[in-house]
């Protein structure tokens, strides 16, 4: 032991020590003075192509990585302004990596229509999705869907839950709410319905939000 | 024949004695914890981001161990003059370098083999349900790997070891740039045009061996694309290690 740990080496061990401690603390002093820059956290993030030209063969991973940090910042605004102003970002980036990443459409598309009350933008993110994914029925559902609880574009609602029980693989509910929505009668029960269905998935994020909604239409 | 399996065995044994159990143990170690700690994070995706990380990494650590321990293989073998007895022996320096590559790429393919097993079986207790189509891009991984191993073995024919991993660090890079290599030279000159189009052929197409896309969303890896790319992964590594082996036969040891 004390051939390989010196007095000197014992030394220089301990001043390295002290030194990247003090590192962390005028870190940890000046992130918490400045804050984190609310609108600029995720500018740095490149775009997608970029990253994946970097990733070398491994984009799914990297689109993960991606995801993972899009659900923390996420996670973050939800429990202080509630502003999202770059989820539409990360979700493009995480779909770019991996076209295939349902999730990503889904959620961003939720977040930007629900949270940010900007259902076009969450729209236009599960268009692209189900232009990647033309036969994924879960994209057109939940296109359906936000058309039929943001817009109340009851006719586009019909048209995609139709879209979506023609696919492969698709729930049954479809083909029900795709002749509900077509019959453009009784919507409230309808949006009743719709974050009733939501409740069942596994999104604990998404069952939150049908919660809040169903007891705005008065179900408890 | 018997000779070369003689000389890819004593690498095995050799290269073996690199921990690579260790590698191994610490993989199953980082997945066990990475499926605990993202899952929750991965917001109902856990799956996906566990098998996806467990490819990922099998391929990287596994190309990592082909570079760096077949880097210093044959430069061991001059260091300490060994290869004076082997080459001593009625065995031909060709036969040599294939053994070395058999010995490097069995090695990389056993600890690539080991991981997914790994990720098999984790993705199967935390999960249960068992992905078995991530095997089709292991299967393609594992003929990357025998290229990865013959460029090694090439460049450790003639170069030293720190240059040897430098360059077949960069031709694995390059190989996953070869179509967008291409793509640029088209819009340029003439000359710069040709120069792309002949490092295009040259550079392994390493896409090719890349489905861990398309396994993670629950695709399987088509007969045809893993046919084909055996076929093109066997013609480019016989043709690195005859390459290799030109090169070898005209070194003179000192």
């Amino acid at each position: 032991m004390t051939r390989y740990l010196d007095r000197a080496t014992l030394l220089g061990v301990l001043t390295a020590a002290l030194f990247v401690a003090a590192s962390g603390g005028v870190h940890h002093a000046v992130s918490a003075k400045l804050g984190p820059s609310r609108d600029e956290e995720l500018l740095y993030y490149p775009s997608g192509l970029m990253v994946r030209r970097a990733s070398l063969g491994y984009e799914t991973a990297a689109a993960d990585l991606a995801w993972l940090r899009g659900v923390q910042y996420y996670g973050e605004h939800r429990l202080t302004d509630m502003k999202f102003g770059m989820i539409d970002h990360v979700m493009r980036i995480v779909a770019e990596l991996d076209p295939q990443f349902i999730e990503a459409y889904v959620f961003g598309g939720f977040v930007l229509a629900q949270e940010m009350r900007q259902p076009e933008r969450g729209l236009a993110l599960l268009t692209e999705g189900l232009r990647a994914n033309p036969t994924n029925w879960r994209l057109a559902f939940e296109t359906g869907f936000l058309h039929y609880v943001c817009r109340h574009d009851y006719a586009s609602a019909g048209r995609y839950f139709t879209w979506a029980s023609r696919m492969p693989d698709h729930a049954e509910y479809a083909e029900r709410f795709a002749a509900f929505a077509n019959q453009k009668a009784g919507n409230t029960g309808m949006a009743i319905l719709l974050w009733k269905h939501t409740l069942l998935t596994g999104n604990a994020y998404m069952q939150d939000v049908a919660r809040k909604e169903l007891l705005r239409l008065g179900v408890r | 024949m018997t000779r070369t399996l003689a000389i890819a065995h004593n690498t095995l044994r050799e290269v073996a004695r690199e921990r690579v159990v260790l590698v191994l143990a610490l993989f199953g170690l980082m997945l066990l914890i990475g499926s605990q700690v993202l899952s929750p994070l991965a917001l109902g995706e856990g799956r996906k981001v566990v098998i996806d990380f467990g490819l990922a990494g099998s391929s990287l650590l596994a190309t990592l161990l082909c570079v760096f321990l077949g880097s210093s293989l044959l430069h061991q073998e001059l260091e300490r003059r060994t290869v004076y007895a082997v080459l001593a022996k009625p065995i031909r320096r060709e036969e040599f370098l294939v053994g070395k590559f058999l010995g490097l790429w069995v090695t990389a393919a056993m600890l690539l083999a080991g991981m997914a097993v790994i990720l098999l079986a984790v993705v199967t207790v935390a999960y249960h349900d068992t992905p078995w189509q991530v095997l089709g891009a292991v299967g393609l991984n594992l003929i990357e790997l025998g290229i990865v191993t013959a460029v090694v073995v090439l460049f450790s024919s003639f170069t030293t070891p720190a240059l040897t991993a430098f360059f077949a660090v960069a031709a694995t890079v390059a190989g996953h740039f070869a179509e967008d290599l291409r793509y640029f030279a088209s819009q340029g000159a003439p000359a710069l045009r040709a120069m792309a189009e002949g490092a295009y052929w040259v550079l392994p197409h390493l896409d090719l061996f890349n489905a861990r896309g398309l396994v993670v969303h629950g695709a399987s890896v088509g007969m045809e694309r893993i046919l084909y790319a055996f076929s093109y992964g066997l013609l480019y590594v016989i043709g690195m290690l005859i390459l290799a082996g030109a090169i070898f036969r005209r070194r003179e040891f000192r």
